[in-house]
């Protein structure tokens, strides 16, 4: 949700109430063109991220339903309405006016369609599931791990041996800085100085919304199977992510994993929840 | 009156002398900037600031050394230590395309915490030398094309030249042998591409970094006359773009008759070009961790029966006496193949790389083997197990294109395709063109309003590049504009026509009801 643009649009729209009660009473054909009008920017601008060009399309034929079942509503303002139209199209005062809008509409049909013709065509974009679901179980060097109930190892050494703990983290940060720095950035924000040769572009862990909401066997998963263990439905294909299993130890995949928590000092969720449990 | 001397004396100077002290900071904010430094910078800068953190062999340039006190984004004089700001502009603006990121989101008390923890590690900062003096840039006059071209004659007078080329593309004569003071080979700026400058981008900042020098590199200081050094800025200026532009289709453009390659860029000269960012391959072995080049400009065109792309791209120096393959094998991070002339930096260039390369610079072109399904594609390292791609390769020592299948750079194999091939190094930029058959009988066909993923590889024999060690793209777009562009004229005059007639119905539809109301009242 843009605040701004969702503000101005009120603000307009109260403006011309105003105008309405205390200077000049408004046509009702006004009314029904400001209200268009104000959709048109709300769901074009207002919402973020921005909505699909059909999709918006599709909310404004149904604000046309409604405004047109509004305006059939009482006799009174069907006939408000008609006497607008038929006043402009046959009284001499607006003659014109009448012959500008008469040319005028037709030249703005002709611009759309040269905008439309002359427009070039995009290329074709992957959809992109953010965090697709991963799969049960997987191979990791002849070893079958099972997601569900995959812990970090070397988690438990935070509370029991915090010395032991502090050296699989430096582990981790050496990890991190020699094989994803390039990518995910010096500071984990998805923006190292190779990131702008890629898309999608490296996740940016500082998120709250990446590796904040997802489990430290989820991680290992990523890590190791990369863009090319996405699973199928789930795009992009064409993700740059490594797949690390090739390159790395399991040792050395879980220690990244507890530096990239320390770093940004985000929790994974199965500590959350375990947490949240704790406070109950 | 002698005492009302030593007493003005004393009012006067002592402030100006105690203001002379160097500001270390107290001892709480040079501790709260060891923290942060420890956290956020001794990875690379090493924990005792000497520039040897478990990240450094992974970065070119290397991370900056602080314990020798030699700077180079400095506002003061060659030699001196740089100021506060200095330091602090450093920080938060960072070196584009270096390992040095950009620290915008340290609050100003975090800065200048880091400051006073980075003056701990050479003694000069606490002495006299601590108080260095900054160079005064005077206001900038705006722009001119006069003064630009006045600025030619500075720039080879000052035989900027001799490193940084005739055209400012880092090919100068003495380039390949200048190094650093660490002894690393290093290149000279490539002054085209102002969005790579390091030590700022404005024509104050460009004004600064010739003035003052960058120490430990072989930049150096010139104290040139102001109206000279302002027409050196713009000279500069007028050399380089601002942005990359970078972008994400090539339009492929129909072209009338025969396509002879042998023209080279002049064939293309109708065509729009697109660049597109290069970047290490980072992920297999025989990493590239800082690839000699940093971009590269495509181009296409195409007629009934062939398909030709043209790319150019900026090299310190053409290698063409040793050979090149994609499936060369390349020395593992951390070692060294017995023919590397570095040792310290498996990552790093060549130190004093003069003598030429044992490989040669070399280029790639990758389709998919088969037109893609959707938005598949191939993975983009040389393609994988299910998916072939296509690489149109080209050893420039050779001067003749090769053709491989690839299933993955570990499975790649020569194939059989006609391919035509142009190139040409001219004052420091590569010139290859391709050119293939639009129409295959198994495979992917070029065929018009389509879109090709299409992807690049470039290695530079100078940085010892080869098979997976180099510089390549992500998938990108050819799209193949239609031969037949119908004109916009047609379809924009009947649909205005369209809309004039229900228009005028309308209004006539309503006059004559109105018409008949009334004579009905
Ligand atoms: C070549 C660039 C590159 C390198 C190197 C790289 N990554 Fe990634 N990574 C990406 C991209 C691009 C994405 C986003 C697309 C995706 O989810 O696959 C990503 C996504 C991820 C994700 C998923 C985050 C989420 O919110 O779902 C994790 C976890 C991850 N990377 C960890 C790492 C680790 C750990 C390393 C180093 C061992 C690393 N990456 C190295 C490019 C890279
Ligand atoms: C990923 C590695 C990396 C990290 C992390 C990093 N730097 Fe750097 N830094 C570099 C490199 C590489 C250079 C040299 C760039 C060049 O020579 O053009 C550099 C240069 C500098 C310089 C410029 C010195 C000069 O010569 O003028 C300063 C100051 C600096 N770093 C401070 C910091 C501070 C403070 C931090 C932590 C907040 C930090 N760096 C984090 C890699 C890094
Ligand atoms: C002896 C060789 C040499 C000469 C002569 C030389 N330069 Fe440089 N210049 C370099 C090198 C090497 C670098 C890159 C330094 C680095 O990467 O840290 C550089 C970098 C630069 C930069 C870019 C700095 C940045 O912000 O990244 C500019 C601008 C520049 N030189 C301008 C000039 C001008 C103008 C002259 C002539 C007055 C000149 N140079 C003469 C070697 C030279």
């Amino acid at each position: 949700m843009n605040w701004l643009v969702l503000l101005l649009v009120i603000a307009a729209l109260a403006g011309l109430w105003v105008v309405d009660r205390k200077v000049r009473r408004l046509n009702m054909l006004a009314w029904l063109a400001a209200w268009f009008a104000a959709l048109y920017v709300f769901f074009s601008y207002g919402i973020e991220p921005p909505l699909p060009t059909s999709i918006v399309f599709m909310y404004l034929g149904i604000v046309v339903i409604i405004l047109t079942a509004y305006l059939s509503a009482t006799s009174a303002y069907l006939a408000e309405a008609r006497d607008a139209v038929v006043a402009f199209t046959t009284e001499k005062r607006y003659a014109i006016p009448l012959v500008i809008v008469l040319v005028l509409l037709p030249l703005l049909v002709a611009a759309n369609v040269y905008l439309n013709i002359t427009q070039e065509p995009a290329a074709p974009i992957s959809g992109r599931t953010i965090h697709p679901p991963p799969p049960a179980q997987i191979q990791f060097k002849g070893k079958t791990i099972n997601l569900a109930t995959a812990a970090n190892p070397y988690r438990v050494l935070e509370e029991r041996d915090p010395a032991a703990f502090a050296e699989h983290v430096e582990n981790g940060r050496r990890v991190y800085f020699q094989n994803c720095a390039f990518c995910h950035g010096d500071n984990m924000e998805g923006d190292g100085h190779f990131a702008h040769g890629f898309d999608p572009i490296p996740a940016n862990f500082s998120d709250p919304q990446t590796i904040g909401i997802l489990q430290e066997s989820y991680i290992f998963w990523r890590v190791a199977k990369g863009g090319p263990g996405l699973p199928h439905e789930s795009t992009p294909w064409s993700s740059a992510m490594p797949a690390w299993e090739h390159f790395l130890t399991e040792e050395e995949i879980w220690d990244v994993t507890l530096f990239l928590y320390a770093f940004t000092g985000h929790r994974p969720r199965a500590l959350h929840a375990a947490e949240d449990s704790a406070l109950e | 009156m002698k005492t009302i001397t030593l007493l003005a004396v004393l009012l006067f100077v002592a402030p100006a002398a105690y203001g002379q002290e160097p500001d270390l900071g107290t001892e709480a904010q040079r501790e709260a900037g060891r923290v942060l430094y420890m956290e956020k910078c001794a990875q690379c800068h090493g924990p005792e600031g000497a520039g040897d953190g478990v990240a450094a062999d992974v970065f070119t340039p290397a991370p900056r050394d602080f314990t020798t006190g030699i700077f180079k984004f400095r506002s003061t004089a060659s030699g001196e230590l740089p100021t506060d700001a200095d330091l602090k502009r450093s920080i938060r603006e960072g070196m584009p395309y270096t390992g040095m990121p950009p620290w915008p989101k340290l609050s100003d008390a975090q800065v200048q915490n880091l400051v006073y923890h980075i003056k701990t590690f050479n003694d000069d900062f606490s002495g006299s030398y601590g108080v260095p003096d900054p160079i005064t840039i005077p206001k900038a006059p705006s722009f001119s094309e006069e003064a630009a071209q006045r600025g030619r004659a500075v720039f080879e007078a000052n035989q900027c030249t001799d490193c940084h080329g005739n055209l400012g593309r880092g090919d100068g004569k003495s380039a390949p042998t200048l190094e650093d003071q660490w002894g690393y080979h290093i290149r000279p700026a490539d002054l085209t591409k102002r969005w790579t400058y390091r030590n700022g981008q404005t024509r104050e900042d460009i004004y600064r970094t010739f003035t003052t020098g960058l120490d430990g590199s072989p930049m150096p200081s010139y104290e040139l006359p102001e109206d000279e050094s302002w027409a050196l800025v713009d000279y500069v200026w007028s050399l380089s773009r601002d942005e990359a532009n970078y972008g994400t289709v090539i339009v492929a453009s129909p072209a009338e008759g025969a396509l002879d390659v042998g023209q080279g860029a002049a064939l293309f000269e109708t065509a729009r070009p697109t660049y597109f960012p290069i970047v290490g391959q980072v992920i297999e072995p025989g990493r590239a961790f800082q690839p000699g080049v940093n971009g590269v400009e495509v181009k296409a065109i195409y007629n009934e029966d062939e398909i030709a792309f043209l790319l150019r791209w900026h090299d310190m120096r053409a290698e063409t006496s040793g050979s090149n393959s994609p499936t060369m094998a390349a020395p593992r991070f951390g070692e060294t193949a017995p023919t590397d002339t570095t040792g310290a930096q498996a990552a790093g260039e060549a130190a004093a790389a003069n003598p030429a390369s044992p490989y040669s610079d070399a280029v790639a072109i990758q389709i998919p083997s088969q037109p893609p399904a959707g938005t598949e594609v191939p993975y983009f390292l040389f393609g994988d197990e299910k998916h072939a791609v296509d690489l149109w390769f080209a050893d420039l020592a050779k001067g003749e294109a090769e053709f491989f299948v690839g299933h993955g750079s570990e499975n790649l194999e020569p194939g059989e395709e006609t391919l035509d091939f142009f190139s040409n190094y001219d004052e420091g930029e590569w010139t290859v063109v391709f050119k293939r058959a639009r129409a295959k009988e198994a495979g992917l066909t070029f065929e018009e309003e389509a879109f090709m993923p299409i992807a690049f590889s470039i290695w530079d024999g100078f940085n010892e590049e080869r098979g997976n060690r180099r510089g390549l793209t992500a998938w990108y777009y050819v799209y193949m504009e239609p031969m037949n562009k119908p004109s916009a004229a047609l379809p924009m005059a009947k649909w205005a026509f369209i809309t004039l007639v229900l228009e005028l119905g309308l209004v006539f539809a309503i006059r004559r009801r109105a018409r008949k109301e009334e004579a009905v009242a």
